[in-house]
């Protein structure tokens, strides 16, 4: 099962960095790939189990399914229902932890899908760089400003 | 009960603290407030169930039991079996992460424990800030590290 795991180290509280990620329905607050995104059936984007319907900048759609979420850990778990990448039974979690020593925040973005073999490079590769790092490098740096 | 849960970020690459964190004999090396330390029964420092005996700078001696040890996970966990310092029922719990885009190292060191009454903070401090952040401090000056 192909696995990628990205991780950063965002110079502010991790409380600070959570308001902004913990919101399912957020994306295009802080992430430059996504364009718009809506939670269906009007639930509430924090309720476990809702789906957030959302597309890129370049058109494609993606719905998620919200699987976990923790106030107290600061993680949020997240499976794929659609999208146009060539990958089945797709789970990620982004989880913060506080750095106590300069009250910073290190952030883990972690996925494990099943694929093609032929897809597996490709699509760890594609995903580390420009959905989790990207989002990493977002964050940063609106988190100067 | 009393947590604890402190965390850093080393400019090194985490294989590298590795390394010298899952020496569970190792601590004498490199934390100041360890004088002296040996696993009992010869066993080697990554079975775990040992039982590592040391002394701390003023004489005072502690018995912990390794609990877990994952170099897949770069984690460790521990208990206090004898100590001088009231922290009952202590376990802590150590873990490394590598930070992907910058190759450093984060280290999260956090435990739980009783104190008797009115004790609390004062050795929530003392384990916070001597043994931990000292920790921290120390292996900064073991690997020959800038502060951050």
């Amino acid at each position: 099962m192909p696995r990628v795991y990205v991780s950063s180290v965002i110079d502010a509280p991790a409380a600070k960095v959570w308001e902004r990620i913990r919101d399912f329905n957020g994306l295009p607050r802080w992430h430059p790939r996504i364009r718009d995104s809506r939670i269906e059936n009007g639930e509430p984007a924090d309720r476990v189990g809702c789906v957030r319907d959302f597309h890129l900048q370049n058109g494609d759609r993606i719905r998620e399914r919200l699987l976990g979420l923790s106030d107290y850990d600061m993680f949020c778990t997240y499976a794929i229902l659609e999208s146009p990448m060539p990958l089945t039974d797709y789970v990620a979690t982004l989880r913060l932890t506080p750095v106590t020593d300069g009250d910073r925040t290190f952030a883990e973005w972690t996925a494990e899908f099943e694929c093609a073999e032929s897809e597996a490079e490709a699509l760890v590769t594609g995903i580390g760089d420009n959905v989790f790092q990207a989002g990493f490098a977002a964050l940063k740096r609106q988190m100067l400003g | 009960m009393v947590k604890v849960s402190k965390s850093t970020i080393l400019e090194a690459p985490v294989e590298t603290v590795w390394e010298v964190l899952r020496d569970f004999n190792g601590h004498d090396q490199w934390h100041p407030i360890v004088a002296d330390s040996v696993i009992e029964k010869g066993w080697p420092s990554d079975r775990v169930g040992c039982v590592r005996r040391f002394h701390l700078q003023d004489g005072s001696e502690l018995r912990e039991l390794l609990l877990t040890l994952s170099d897949a996970d770069m984690a460790f966990s521990y208990c206090l079996l004898d100590t001088p310092v009231p922290l009952l029922n202590y376990v802590a719990h150590v873990r490394l992460a590598p930070v992907t885009d910058g190759d450093m190292t984060f280290w999260h060191w956090e435990s739980r424990f009783d104190t008797p009454e009115g004790r609390e903070a004062e050795l929530k401090e003392m384990v916070a800030e001597n043994v931990y952040q000292g920790g921290f401090d120390a292996i900064r000056t073991h690997l020959g590290l800038a502060r951050p």
